[in-house]
């Protein structure tokens, strides 16, 4: 694929007799963020090392760039980066200390210079000189942030980067990815356990499980495979009309309270049926539409049932 | 081999080295209270059994400090990273083994130099022994062959930790000091057992320590001792090497390099 930045084709890990990896596949192309998701052991973060170079595949290929890993890993490595809240940079040296050093890692040109940019953008100027192991969760997933950005790479792998962080600071972390996303055409293949965080960047979802691809589309395309919706309706008025009238039309319901259903139906029958239970003579006075999640669709995974 | 990137490895080094309370304890601090309670000792032996005894003592604390620290900073300056799960930051990075490797070469051999100097100082000022007594010349081919064989325990000792963790990290200050009497530091080598001195006589480091005791009543520079040292080192150092490969290849195999950091 012409616009691919990595292409992966049927990559296979095994620790032992335990297959971790059965064969996955897929291409991150130009500027998209590709979401990895999947239940703890589905082999995410398997993946990512193995992308890293940082683990060996038992077969497969990898392609960054259109050229070979393994053939070509220290220019592909030249223009990757990785952030993980799980990876901290040397927490006895200084901000800057640690910046400087990942610069010369990565020969940057003009590193002073390059790290005072990012420093501006990211609004670290402030903490330069304390020791990275004395600032705060947010203040540390930022300065990781600057040294996955430091080589100006094309693509970065992001293990739950927002790991760890309070709301506040994992949003503006988000607003940031998006940002970087935006403004540099970047394409980053990100994990994460936040469907929400997941749902707001993704241009694109794998969901992996026990090592396979087991659905990849858009997160919208995801949600929609699930098909059905949860109708809560409020009313005034007999519960049995409306009871007889759902036992004709959908025998899926629930009354979680007196006044309140739950129907369980696909989402072409939502107007139908509030229309309908509207003639039975009750007075619906609220009417509310639950649409399945990606959260619904990781669960539907999780708990082994299939998805289309 | 790019100079920008070991220039990396060597900054982060550095700036550890200045910032570290345990370092400046392991390598300055310990090295100087080594050299104190010899020097002392060698007073005492002196006066009371025999100025060569005392001599051979302090000047094998002098050169054992050699081997100690640059193994040291071979082995330790990778657990840095570890403990501050920063490895895999340093390895995603387009460095190589090679260049990671030479660093650390350089790094220790730098660190070994200038406590040797501050050593020697001491010990010529406090306890009368001037190490410039063994030769200049001797003095360089006896550091060559202490640093190549401190790198090969430190390298072996890397790869050790890289294929099985954190658990077995003691060795990396622990395990050379297996080498302090089979190497003869501090007397001659006969004064071994037998069969210890034939394993004696596979250490490069025996060479140099019998050598430089030579050395103290002969400046003549013994070449046979120094080329089947030099010799040994190079075979010990290809094999650390291979080690090294191998241990690190099982890691990455594993996952257990990636996982390094818990």
């Amino acid at each position: 694929m012409k616009d691919s930045i990595l292409e992966v084709k049927n990559l296979a890990k095994n620790y032992g007799s335990f297959r971790a990896l059965d064969g996955i596949s897929f291409d991150i192309p130009k500027g998209k963020v590709i979401g990895l998701l999947g239940p703890n052991g589905a082999g995410k973060t398997t993946t990512i090392h193995i992308l890293l170079g940082i683990t060996l595949a038992n077969g497969g290929q990898i392609k960054y760039f259109g050229r070979d890993f393994e053939r070509h890993k220290q220019d592909s490595l030249q223009k990757i980066n990785f952030a993980s809240a799980y990876n901290t940079l040397q927490g006895r040296i200084s901000v800057w200390e640690n910046l400087l050093v990942f610069a010369y890692l990565y020969s940057v040109k003009n590193p002073e210079e390059k790290i005072r940019k990012l420093v501006d953008y990211f609004e670290v100027r402030e903490f330069l000189d304390k020791r990275f192991w004395d600032l705060s969760s947010g203040q540390k997933t930022r300065v990781n942030l600057i040294k996955s950005l430091i080589n100006d790479p094309e693509i970065i792998l992001m293990d739950e980067p927002t790991a760890s962080l309070d709301p506040d600071i994992a949003d503006k972390t988000l607003s940031l990815i998006e940002d970087f996303k935006k403004n540099r055409g970047l394409s980053i293949l990100f994990t994460s356990h936040k469907m929400d965080e997941v749902t707001r960047i993704c241009d694109e979802v794998i969901f992996l499980d026990r090592g396979k691809v087991v659905a990849q589309d858009t997160p919208l395309g995801l949600t929609k495979r699930i098909g059905a919706v949860q109708l809560k309706l409020s009313f005034d008025g007999d519960k049995k009309l409306l009871e007889n009238y759902l036992i004709e039309e959908s025998g899926d319901f629930s009354f979680p309270q007196n006044f309140v259903v739950v129907i369980n139906t696909e989402e072409k029958l939502v107007p139908k049926i509030v229309f309908g239970a509207s003639k039975t003579g009750v007075n619906i006075t609220d009417i509310e539409v639950k649409k399945p999640t990606l959260e619904d669709v990781f669960l539907q995974i999780a708990r082994g049932s299939h998805v289309n | 081999m790019s100079i920008s990137r070991i220039k990396g490895i060597l900054l982060q080094e550095l700036y550890i080295t200045k910032r570290s309370l345990e370092v400046i304890m392991d390598l300055f601090f310990f090295s100087f209270v080594f050299v104190i309670v010899f020097g002392f000792v060698s007073i005492f032996l002196t006066a009371n059994v025999s100025e060569t005894a005392a001599k051979f003592l302090l000047l094998g604390i002098l050169l054992w400090e050699i081997i100690r620290i640059t193994q040291y900073s071979m082995s330790v300056g990778a657990l840095w990273n570890v403990w501050s799960h920063n490895l895999s930051n340093m390895f995603v990075a387009p460095i190589s083994l090679k260049e990671y490797m030479l660093s650390h070469i350089i790094s220790g051999a730098i660190k070994a130099l200038v406590i040797f100097c501050g050593l020697s100082i001491l010990a010529a000022n406090l306890f009368e022994l001037n190490i410039l007594d063994v030769g200049l010349g001797n003095l360089a081919l006896h550091f060559v062959n202490l640093t190549i064989f401190s790198w090969s325990i430190g390298i072996a000792i890397l790869g050790i930790i890289f294929r099985f963790g954190t658990r077995i990290q003691a060795l990396a200050w622990g395990l050379v000091y297996i080498f302090q009497p089979l190497t003869a530091a501090f007397f001659p080598v006969e004064i071994l057992p037998p069969f210890l001195q034939t394993i004696a006589y596979t250490l490069p480091p025996t060479y140099v320590f019998e050598a430089a005791r030579q050395n103290l009543t002969n400046p003549e520079i013994n070449w046979n001792f120094f080329i089947v040292a030099f010799i040994i080192n190079i075979f010990y150092l290809v094999v650390a090497i291979w080690f090294f490969n191998l241990m690190f290849k099982q890691s990455k195999d594993a996952g257990q390099f990636a996982r390094l950091e818990g």
